[in-house]
């Protein structure tokens, strides 16, 4: 129990590097970095608790990017800020990188050997439907709360 | 509402959804805010068009449309801009500024962004704890935060001489994966292959792509669809700047 509540803790400290990275990035105002770092592991954090519990990497990202959806949504109203500027920071940390690289560094393998290996095609299928499924679970996950919740009246 | 009036408006409002899509606001927040600032101004309606790289903006006031066109430039993302526009809508909404103060806030907006020098190690550093996420060792990271802070300074500096985005990113990812690869010439780490996949990830188009996502989903097919083929060109160049230099290196 306390392995994983270090490894959380871990977890989120090492994801919220990024987000506040890559928030600078995005030119976000500086008062509000602090929120997209804090959003950013806490988002992170909540998928690898799922996952630590089984639960497909698609799916937990879902609930994650929901999550960061809804709190970002609190600090929205709470700045007058656009909900999107502290989202998309905080869920840089879960964009399937390293699927999408391999993906990509497998279909170059494949057009360098002259005949088509099952292993490649493999390795191309695989990790190119994870990639495909987690973004689309980022991005539906984020949009979740505006769509069931705010359908017709502005969230802030 | 005299006439004139009515183009003044106008004029504020379109300036204002120009700059918002200028700097990376999705199609919904840039509906919703310049329905909203129109209405906060006295026009009966506002009704937009955007495309990907244009703006149609009819405002109704009395009967009376007017319609103008402006051309969007990209401008990279700058969420400053933005989030003062979101304010400048809610405090008029409010009733705090009326159409002068308006003008005045708009032609004072300039997109401030972050100093190199504090951009470029914070990239770095971000990689570096991809790296360190993904399960590479310590020198694995230093490596990862070398060659990002390195490839970061090349797509700033780049971007400064106003290169084609896509010349960027390619050139980038070629000498970002080029230094990551020192990790396979010289035996300093058992992880050298997440070295590669790390350092590179600052080139993910994220806001881009979650931008079309949310443009798609919530109606906004044409606007989605053209922001996703720009974000996939871009994974595309720096698909190629990685494939030059490992096929120099000979990692296959």
């Amino acid at each position: 129990m306390l392995s994983l509540l270090l490894d959380l803790l871990h977890d989120a400290f090492f994801s919220a590097i990024p987000a506040l990275g890559f928030a600078i990035l995005f030119n976000v105002p500086q008062r509000y970095l602090g929120y997209c770092a804090l959003a950013g592991a806490l988002g992170h954090s909540f998928r690898t608790l799922l996952m630590h519990f089984n639960m497909p990497i698609e799916w937990a990202t879902f609930a994650a990017a929901a999550l960061v959806g809804v709190i970002t949504i609190q600090f929205a109203k709470r700045h007058l800020a656009p909900p999107l500027m502290y989202a998309v920071a905080a869920i840089i940390p879960m964009v399937p990188g390293t699927y999408a690289f391999n993906t990509v560094i497998a279909l170059i393998q494949l057009t360098a050997q002259s005949q088509v290996s099952p292993e490649l095609s493999a390795l191309v299928i695989v990790n190119g439907l994870k990639t495909v499924f987690i973004l689309g679970a980022l991005a539906v996950g984020l949009a979740l709360p505006s769509l069931l919740y705010y359908r017709n009246r502005p969230i802030i | 509402m005299y006439a004139d009036n009515q183009n003044d408006i106008t004029r504020l409002v379109v300036r204002s959804a120009q700059l918002l899509l200028a700097y990376g606001a999705d199609s919904d927040l840039v509906e919703e805010l310049s329905q909203r600032l129109g209405k906060a101004l006295g026009l009966a309606s506002v009704e937009l068009s955007i495309s990907s790289n244009a703006l149609v903006l009819t405002s109704l006031v009395h009967g009376r449309c007017i319609t103008t066109t402006r051309r969007i430039r990209a401008h990279g993302i700058n969420m400053m801009v933005v989030c003062e526009l979101q304010r400048l809508c809610l405090l008029t909404e409010k009733g705090v500024y009326g159409a002068n103060e308006v003008r005045r806030r708009l032609a004072r907006i300039k997109p401030k962004t972050y100093p190199a020098k504090i951009v470029i190690p914070i990239i770095g550093i971000s990689c570096a704890s991809f790296c360190h996420l993904f399960g590479g060792d310590l020198m694995a990271c230093v490596l990862t935060f070398l060659a990002s802070s390195i490839g970061m300074a090349v797509r700033l500096y780049f971007a400064k001489r106003h290169y084609n985005l896509l010349v960027n990113f390619a050139i980038t990812a070629f000498v970002t994966n080029v230094v990551a690869q020192i990790g396979y010439i010289f035996p300093i780490t058992d992880t050298p292959q997440v070295t590669l996949a790390a350092s590179v990830l600052m080139l993910v188009p994220g806001f881009p792509l979650i931008n079309a996502i949310s443009d798609m989903v919530k109606g906004h097919i044409n606007v989605g669809i053209s922001r996703w083929g720009n974000a996939s060109l871009l994974t595309l160049a720096s698909v190629i700047g990685i494939t030059i230099a490992m096929q120099l290196g000979g990692i296959f």
